[in-house]
């Protein structure tokens, strides 16, 4: 018989529509499953747990460094991490929290050498165009529909600092719980709270214009 | 409540993660509060722009040759390794055999022989900091490579 599970956090009496049934033993165990076997050496299991996570891999990357090239190659190189630094994964943990964390530090590593790249080109040459190239704007085709409204949208939440653009890109494009959020950023809920607030309240202050 | 503690709940409540009787208690709240209630309005027009954008997907092509990307790292990764070690291995017995030579051979000035040395051991520090930077530091920076 299966354990039929709410999403953390989701009480009975609030918007019945959303409910959503998982399995949420099954999913754990799959994940401990599949690293289990790949710690044997079964290659089969490691291109499961890519497949399987290699879309929220590759959308969360693309949230914070707002590039598709650059998403796509940093969540590769996060699932190899995987593969080269299995021996510390503790199996208590969950893998996809293990995961977020090799992701989300190879993305600020990159953000990171971006912003020296530009700063040093922007001290040898003091071409606004030259700076504009090694950080770039990002580019409109990160979006399905390029509206005005969407294209300033993800240009602010392209200007949040990291701690908040994160929690935005979990929330909102990745449909995370609270409970989740916090196992991935290693904080507490009531922290997911108050971030999630300071950074929903940046964005609509600095949004005024276009959400009234 | 005071509006700083109620702020956080705005949160759950917009996103549907709170307890009923945090929910009734915040709510009652807002009826009282015109300040929060403005806000709250604020935080709801915001989730329903932010509904609305969707990131583009990637070709199923892309997706399709994502696994075949990862395990080529890897493999390279491996290979760069291996590759490595065995370069040390050979590089380190031909330089010992060489030097045993050159330092025994009463033919070459002492001062080629520390010229010679002083050289070869700059070379030996360059490789292991090529080779250490290449396992350890160079991974972050391999960005450059991605195929369309
Ligand atoms: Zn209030």
């Amino acid at each position: 018989m299966k354990n039929v599970y709410l999403t953390p956090g989701q009480s009975v009496l609030n918007k019945p529509e959303t409910y959503v049934y998982i399995d949420k033993e099954e999913k754990t165990d799959e994940d401990r499953e599949l690293i289990l076997q790949l710690k044997r050496g079964k290659m089969k299991a490691f291109r499961k747990l890519v497949e399987k996570y290699k879309k929220p891999a590759f959308f969360i990357a693309l949230g914070l460094v707002g590039n598709r090239e650059d998403a796509y190659d940093i969540s590769q190189e996060a699932f190899t991490r995987v593969y080269t630094s299995l021996g510390r994964f503790n199996p208590q943990h969950k893998f996809f929290s293990w995961f977020y964390a090799i992701l989300s530090n190879l993305c600020k590593n990159h953000l990171r050498s971006r912003e020296i790249r530009g700063r040093y080109i922007r001290s040898v040459d003091d071409d606004a165009e030259m700076s504009s190239q090694t950080n770039p704007a990002p580019g409109p085709d990160v979006l399905m529909e390029r509206n005005e409204r969407s294209l300033r949208l993800w240009e602010e939440i392209s200007e949040l600092p990291l701690e908040f653009k994160e929690i935005i890109i979990l929330k909102h494009f990745q449909g995370y719980s609270y409970k989740e959020i916090s196992q991935m950023l290693n904080i507490p809920l009531g922290s997911v709270m108050s971030r999630l607030y300071y950074a929903r309240k940046k964005l609509k202050d600095n949004l005024k214009d276009i959400l009234t | 409540m005071k509006c700083e503690e109620v702020k956080p709940y705005l949160m759950s409540h917009l996103d549907g993660e709170i307890e009923p009787e945090k929910r009734s208690e915040i709510e009652k709240h807002l009826e009282e509060c015109e300040d929060c209630t403005k806000e709250y309005q604020a935080f709801v027009k915001l989730k329903q722009e932010t509904d609305k954008m969707k990131l583009a997907d990637l070709s199923d092509e892309l997706w399709n040759g994502y696994w075949k990307g990862v395990y080529r790292r890897i493999e390279r990764g491996v290979g760069w390794i291996f590759l490595s070690i065995g370069a040390i291995i050979l590089l380190s017995f031909g330089a010992y055999q060489f030097f045993k030579e050159l330092l025994a051979d009463p033919n070459i000035s002492l001062i080629v022989k520390i010229g010679v040395s002083i050289g070869a051991l700059g070379a030996i520090i360059l490789l292991v900091s090529i080779v250490r930077e290449r396992l350890f530091l160079c991974k972050t920076e391999r960005y450059g490579e991605v195929e369309r």
